[in-house]
């Protein structure tokens, strides 16, 4: 395009390139006022920064009454930790664990009254 | 005026324009020093050129400008660059006071008795004394291609034309100013550097 321009006659003047990049190179000054009026309108009409809201809280649920009923998610966590090695404890019934049985208890027990008889009792107390 | 410039503000010069107005509607206050700093410049050197009237081409800027805020948060991305955008609304606004315009040959006449001297100055002012001789839109489009820098096909979409028609006007343009600037070689010290 621009070699086209220049292919263009141009009577009695052909400087006028260099008289174009002269005023190129001199680009308009705003005044101060100018750029104070811009300015002022700019931060008038400008919108307010955006926030990100928080998300509201999740309502509490039914796990998470239990587990803080328990003390929160560690303690329950420990708790089943214990409930499942007992269930396991139960069910394999280990060599060893029956050998320490035994030897804590010293033989074999063939009765075992958890609760004295009443007559014993009253024997106890007559006199 | 002074703006306020510091790291984050010169960092913003080199953003393109319309992520500037991007910041500048999410509140960035240095993205609207950045664009103001960048844009007044250029859109006041062409209103004065069209309006040969400094106070006008001022008011021309900043309602140019107060366009551009106001519009930001709805600027569509792609659609247009914001530097033609603003010269789009320029002009329209030119057109809408085109009774200006018509004074324009009194400028002139003050330009052609300043070319007395042989400074720059005087060489600007023969310049844009010829200038305000052309039809306008010769002017517009010798202003736009060769004072602004805009491509043909940037000058066609301000102007609502098509690129050929942009070549016609600025060749015609230059061939104008050619011969009104001719018959002041001497006053402008060209004759002299020859």
């Amino acid at each position: 395009m621009q070699d086209r321009d220049r292919t263009v006659s141009e009577p009695g003047f052909d400087d006028l390139d260099a008289l174009f990049g002269a005023a190129r190179a001199r680009p308009a000054v705003p005044s101060d006022a100018l750029m104070a009026r811009v300015m002022a309108d700019a931060l008038d009409l400008q919108p307010a920064p955006r926030v990100l809201a928080a998300p509201p809280p999740a309502p509490p649920g039914l796990w998470r009454g239990v587990i803080d009923f328990f003390g929160g998610f560690g303690a329950l966590a420990g708790m089943g930790s214990a409930a499942a090695a007992g269930l396991f404890l139960g069910f394999v019934q280990p060599t060893g664990v029956a050998d320490l049985s035994a030897a804590l208890i010293g033989g074999q027990i063939d009765s075992l009254s958890l609760m004295p008889s009443v007559d014993d009792l009253i024997t106890e107390v007559t006199p | 005026m002074d703006m306020p410039r510091d790291t984050t503000t010169e960092a913003l010069d080199d953003a393109p324009d319309e992520a500037l107005l991007v910041l500048y509607a999410n509140g960035d206050r240095l993205a609207a020093t950045a664009l103001t700093r960048r844009l007044v410049p250029r859109v006041l050197g062409y209103a004065t050129r069209l309006l040969a009237d400094r106070a006008e081409a001022e008011d021309v800027t900043q309602e140019a400008m107060l366009r551009l805020w106001k519009i930001a948060p709805d600027w569509r991305s792609g659609e247009a660059q914001v530097s033609t955008w603003l010269y789009r609304v320029v002009r329209a606004r030119l057109r809408r006071a085109a009774t200006t315009l018509d004074d324009a040959p009194e400028v002139a006449d003050e330009g052609r008795g300043a070319v007395a001297g042989m400074i720059e100055a005087d060489r600007m002012a023969a310049l844009d004394a010829a200038l305000a001789h052309l039809p306008d839109r010769q002017r517009q489009a010798v202003v736009l291609r060769h004072l602004e820098g805009l491509s043909n096909p940037e000058i066609a979409a301000i102007m609502d034309i098509g690129t050929e028609a942009v070549e016609s006007l600025t060749a015609r343009g230059k061939r104008s100013l050619a011969a009104i600037l001719s018959g002041q070689k001497a006053a402008l010290g060209y004759e002299d550097e020859e």
